[in-house]
């Protein structure tokens, strides 16, 4: 999952993945007129072609390097994962289908009692997965286990650094000793003390090893560092010179600016500086300086707390063995059949999930184009249509950057004996403009066209237009933290008000003030609003598919989010939640005039704002260029100018914006460097909510760097008795952490909510909780729900009518179910029989 | 001469070392962060860039860089935007895209700016003159993206005379690759039609006033003898230089014209290497130009002294 900011490009691009759907009747042709049976490809010589344009093109499709969305793409119509999402039987879903393996995977754990980890009793470690039998690269070469278990070891090779080398290590799927092996022979450094803040992360002093040196290690050979350019969980992101010119009493202990004179002159060239005894006192001082003047003074009021906080802003650096890959747990028996041995038990769908990716590779090749250069390591594999090899529906037979892509079926993929992949060739073009890219699709040169927001007038009602609903929500995220704020507000100069952003109140206004329809018309009108964090496609049980917005937890957190908890029943506004959450607009002026009110008196009551400050709040922007971005802008200003009037804040409210904030403009304000950001969130995890809400709740991923979930308590009724943790535990609680909690008489137990692949009421009640809980906060602030609109071009036909999670409306890689009205030659005759113009109206 | 040439050519190099050297340090101020990605292992990245040297002094990042480029021509690989490959590589495969449509648009609009210029010159004050002027002055007020969306629009999507994009492939030298080029041509020519003309025009139009034309006239020569020997040579004299940086122009390519049109070219290659911090690729593209640029402003200089004997440079 990344975080993504939005921008209405990537939008258009995407929606090439032929989102619409339509049925045959609709076409001039009549449904299914002139359309071949799926897999007959020759058709007596006929092809099918289908052309696409996206606005971006891939640049390395590399299984073990790709990053973007465009590279994913095309790497996906060269190779088969293990597992995918098919439609289920009644097409109203999706179910988990075998695609390269020939069955489920077989636990083996039994088997291997004593290796990889693995004790006695364990179950879920180790599966074995039964590969096809007639696995084929493009030109006819047998695919083998043994040919996964190479190129594991070419993804996991520790000089590399593949982008994707994690994918066996990181998330759900842990190969046994896949990280260590992709480390070895190398010194990586993690903080000290993690997210968690787990108590028995912290090491008491006496438990430090001194080596020879007179360095601290722990027992486990871990050196103890503190880094220069970076200050561990406290702030990843700035270097201690930072804080040092900004609070250059933190460093002064006895008279002596530790800083210049015993940090920095004691670094490594990669700014890390060895823990010894003297620096550790240090550090106790500057810890104590920063929290309370004095580290005698924080030892006071903060006990032994005061004696290890230092550890949060330091690193352990440890070193990794040299490791032999047979330690890694990927192997083959024989040549149908791999295992994976596994560090953490996974089974059931988010085993299969796991396994929808591929990262084989085709080893001559792949080594060909290795190269290593003074010491980095390169590989072209995947760059151009001579280092590609496909074991997928495809094959790219050409590849021109940033201009054309071609693929041919491959023969040799055992799918088009199945009776499916009627497409015979796909062309995709890189065509950036999208009023070029709908005039090809008018003269019938593309198959789909993704709407931009000037064409929705025109072709929102027109038969060929279908709307795809996305998986995530757009917020306006917001800066509360008063010592940015003040800060900031300083910089920008006299009578200028900032920091009547940590009144909730004006947080409220701003949300209640947006109309979300309107805001959506101006900037991306497929979009919808939104009301809640979590949208309608987030699926909360992946083995029924059920979404977690249909359940009445969610439910119950949206009519209490905004209001309407009390209205509904009989002879009530609302006869039921339901009927509740129709109405809800997220727009109320009134209200939000009311809210102006309030937090303008409670800002003047507190001090944080004179009667002729102006609140200035500067908003973040990627670039000057998106329209998306520039509307909502100029909406936004519009907008709150407007809703001010009558109020006290009137003529009071102004707007500034950076726009050169680039790609990376969602870490802006993070970095305190604006008030405010748009279009903003998160997307990626559709089928695993509880894992989602990390990102809201935890400090690595928060919008909103200011508010400590570790501080903030939530309260959760399990089986009839009311448990208080705090909000980052909740959250852990539900990753399948035990955590500790606390009943309303004092007592405590250790709790956790089921597994990370299992689903319960309890856990469910959590997440509920948790979202509302962040709702509350009012610094992330749901605007729109992500959706596309696209048109299918007349001459192919969709398979599903209606948009499925997983399998989309034409199965994998949307081409596997599409079938086609017309061949090209047809096509091209029918196209001119029109006078070159297609009429989509 | 040969000295003035000379002491050019070295204080360009001096000027190409300072200028890359600010280029270098600048684009390595800027901070790189990572868009946060969830449950990502970041030190994947980290080691990476740890193994390229960019946690190194920028100094010694630099004089790892004039190593490897200038001494070993080995520009490094992209990081960014053509990640994993060669940058040189992929620089010398999109030139060829953008030098055929510059070259096309150069031999379509120098003469015909030349020829309107002259007659405009020659029909001073006339109709011909008026209609020809507030075409020019047209065509240099609409930015080109305007009249290239028109063209693109009537001439390729309703009169359907030519493609909407660029044809695909690497046979520039075919019929089809041609037409499919000419919406191309045709936008960035209009500008440099309307430039070169009312240059022209302005340039001519003083001479023919001048008195040694009034001298050649008495002298018998015809109108047409003494405009072509005696006046269009002295109006080329600011005239040429700018078809020369034209020539050179050729070299870099329009952002608008190769996105609207779909050329595969260079033209929004330096901007993206900005923006999404390829180094090597930034540094590669900061070299060309620089160099290009100050090679081209020490032709232009030397060509003046051809287009006329009486300037000369470096004498005392």
């Amino acid at each position: 999952m990344k975080k993504r900011v939005f921008a209405l490009l990537l939008t258009a691009a995407m929606t090439i993945s032929l989102a619409a759907c339509g049925d045959g009747s609709k076409d001039p042709s009549g449904s299914g007129s002139g359309a071949a049976n799926p897999g007959s490809a020759s058709d007596g010589g006929a092809t099918y072609t289908l052309n696409l344009a996206q606005s971006e093109f891939p640049t390395n499709w590399n299984p073990h390097d790709e990053e973007t969305a465009y590279d994913a793409d095309l790497m996906y119509y060269l190779q088969e994962p293990f597992y995918n999402l098919d439609f289920n039987d009644t097409m109203d879903g999706y179910k988990m289908v075998p695609m390269a393996a020939a069955a489920e995977p077989v636990d083996v754990t039994a088997d291997y009692v004593g290796k990889y980890g693995i004790a006695e009793g364990d179950t879920a470690k180790a599966w074995k997965i039964q590969l096809r039998d007639d696995l084929k690269w493009q030109d006819g070469t047998p695919i083998t286990a043994e040919d996964y278990v190479t190129s594991a070891k070419l993804l996991l090779n520790p000089v590399a650094h593949h982008y994707r080398a994690d994918s066996l290590y990181q998330g759900n799927l842990v190969i046994y000793n896949a990280k260590n092996y992709a480390y070895s022979g190398q010194y990586a450094q993690t903080p000290m003390i993690s997210e968690n803040f787990g108590d028995e992360e912290y090491v008491d002093h006496d438990n430090f090893v001194v080596n020879d040196e007179g360095y601290f290690t722990t027992e486990d050979g871990k050196d103890v560092l503190l880094k220069i350019d970076a200050m561990g969980n406290w702030d990843p992101d700035n270097g201690m010179d930072v804080y040092h010119d900004s609070y250059p009493d933190w460093f002064q202990v006895d008279g002596v600016d530790v800083y210049t004179d015993l940090f920095v002159p004691n670094a490594d060239a990669d700014g890390y500086v060895k823990v010894n005894e003297e620096i550790y006192q240090a550090l106790l001082n500057v810890v104590g300086n920063a929290q309370a003047g004095s580290f005698e003074a924080y030892e006071a009021s903060a006990g032994d707390y005061a004696y290890h906080e230092w550890e949060e802003i330091c690193y352990y650096g440890q070193s990794y063995p040299e490791m032999d890959f047979s330690e890694v747990g990927i192997f083959s028996l024989s040549d149908t059949e791999l295992v994976l041995a596994l560090e953490n038990p996974l089974e059931g769908f988010y085993l299969l999930y796991s396994l929808t990716d591929s990262w084989l590779v085709k080893e001559d090749l792949y080594l060909q184009c290795e190269s290593v250069t003074d010491g980095v390591y390169n590989n072209t594999y995947g760059t151009s249509a001579e280092t590609s090899f496909s074991f997928g529906p495809y094959k790219l037979v050409s590849f021109q950057a940033d201009k054309q892509i071609l693929l041919e079926r491959n023969e040799y993929y055992h799918g088009i004996q199945d009776g499916q992949y009627q497409t015979t060739n796909i062309q995709i073009d890189c065509v950036e403009e999208a009023a070029t890219r709908l005039e090809m699709f008018l003269n019938g040169q593309l198959d789909s066209y993704g709407l931009a927001a000037e064409d929705m007038e025109t072709y929102q009602t027109s038969d060929y237009t279908y709307f795809t609903p996305g998986d995530s929500v757009w917020f306006m995220a917001l800066n509360p933290g008063m010592d940015a704020l003040k800060a900031q507000q300083e910089a920008a100069g006299e009578n200028i008000n900032k920091t009547i952003l940590t009144v909730k109140e004006f947080r409220m206004a701003l949300s209640f003030a947006l109309d979300r329809q309107a805001f959506a018309l101006a900037t991306m009108p497929t979009q919808s609003p939104g009301f809640a964090l979590f949208s309608d496609q987030i699926i909360s049980n992946p083995e029924t598919g059920e979404t977690y917005r249909s359940t009445d937890e969610a439910k119950q957190v949206l009519v209490n989010f905004w209001g309407l908890a009390d209205e509904i029943g009989d002879g009530k506004m609302y006869a039921t939640v339901d009927d509740a959450i129709d109405s809800i607009t997220g727009y109320n002026l009134e209200m939000a005039k009311e809210y102006f009110n309030k937090a303008y008196d409670i800002a003047i009551e507190q001090g944080l704002m004179d009667e002729d400050d102006v609140i200035q709040i500067k908003i973040g922007m990627p670039n000057s260029s998106s329209s998306t971005y520039n509307n909502g802008y100029e909406f936004m200003v519009n907008n709150y100018t407007e809703a001010v009037k009558g109020t006290s804040l009137e003529g009071k409210l102004t707007f500034t914006k950076d726009d050169t904030l680039g790609n990376g403009f969602a870490s802006a304000l993070q970095a305190n460097q604006v008030d405010m950001l748009f279009y903003v969130g998160w997307t990626g995890s559709a089928l695993d909510p509880y894992g989602l809400m990390e990102a809201y709740t935890t400090s690595s991923y928060q919008y909103d760097p200011n508010w400590d979930t570790s501080k903030t308590d939530m309260t959760v009724n399990l089986d009839g008795t009311d448990y208080t943790a705090s909000v980052l535990d909740w959250t852990y609680c539900i990753g399948g952490q035990a955590i500790t909690i606390t009943a309303a008489d004092g007592t405590k137990k250790e709790f956790s909510a089921g597994t990370s692949d299992g689903v319960d009421e309890q856990r469910f009640l959590i997440l509920a909780g948790l979202e509302n809980a962040v709702l509350e906060q009012y610094d992330m602030i749901p605007i729109e729900i992500d959706a596309s609109a696209s048109m299918r071009g007349m001459q192919v036909k969709y398979y599903s009518e209606e948009y499925v999670f997983g399998p989309g409306r034409n199965g994998y890689q949307s081409v596997q179910y599409l079938t086609y009205n017309y061949s090209d030659q047809e096509w091209a005759d029918y196209v001119t029989s029109q006078g070159g113009t297609l009429n989509y109206n | 001469m040969v000295k003035y040439v000379l002491k050019r050519i070295a204080l360009m190099f001096f000027v190409f070392f300072v200028i890359l050297t600010m280029c270098f340090v600048l684009v390595k101020l800027l901070p790189q962060t990572d868009p946060v990605q969830f449950g990502k292992d970041m030190n994947l990245i980290k080691m990476r860039r740890e193994a390229l040297g960019y946690n190194k002094p920028i100094l010694v990042q630099y004089g790892i860089f004039l190593k490897r480029s200038l001494l070993g021509n080995d520009w490094g690989i992209s990081e960014a935007l053509y990640r994993g490959q060669d940058v040189w590589k992929v620089f010398v495969s999109k030139m060829p895209a953008t030098l055929m449509v510059n070259l096309y648009s150069l031999i379509f609009s120098v003469p015909l700016g030349l020829i309107l210029g002259i007659y405009s010159a020659l029909k001073k004050n006339k109709w011909q003159d008026y209609l020809i002027s507030t075409l020019i002055m047209l065509f240099i007020s609409v930015p080109s993206y305007v009249y290239a969306l028109l063209v693109q629009y009537l001439l390729c999507f309703k009169l359907k005379l030519f493609p909407l994009q660029m044809n695909s492939g690497t046979d520039y030298f075919t019929w089809s690759m041609f037409l499919s080029v000419v919406p191309a041509v045709l936008s960035l020519g209009f500008g440099s039609i309307a430039s070169l003309a009312r240059y022209t025009r302005a340039e001519l139009s003083e001479v023919l006033t001048s008195d040694f034309m009034l001298l050649a006239r008495t002298k018998g020569l015809t109108r047409a003898q003494a405009t072509v020997r005696h006046a269009l040579r002295n109006s080329m004299v600011p005239v040429f230089p700018m078809i020369l940086g034209e020539f050179i122009g050729i070299l870099s390519g329009s952002l608008i014209i190769e996105k609207l049109f779909g050329v595969p070219g260079i033209g929004q290659l330096y901007v993206n290497s900005i923006t999404a911090l390829d180094y090597n690729f930034f540094m590669l593209l900061s070299a060309f130009y620089t160099l290009i640029g100050l090679a081209a402003g020490i032709v232009v200089d030397i060509s003046y002294g051809f287009i006329d004997p009486r300037i000369r440079m470096g004498e005392r």
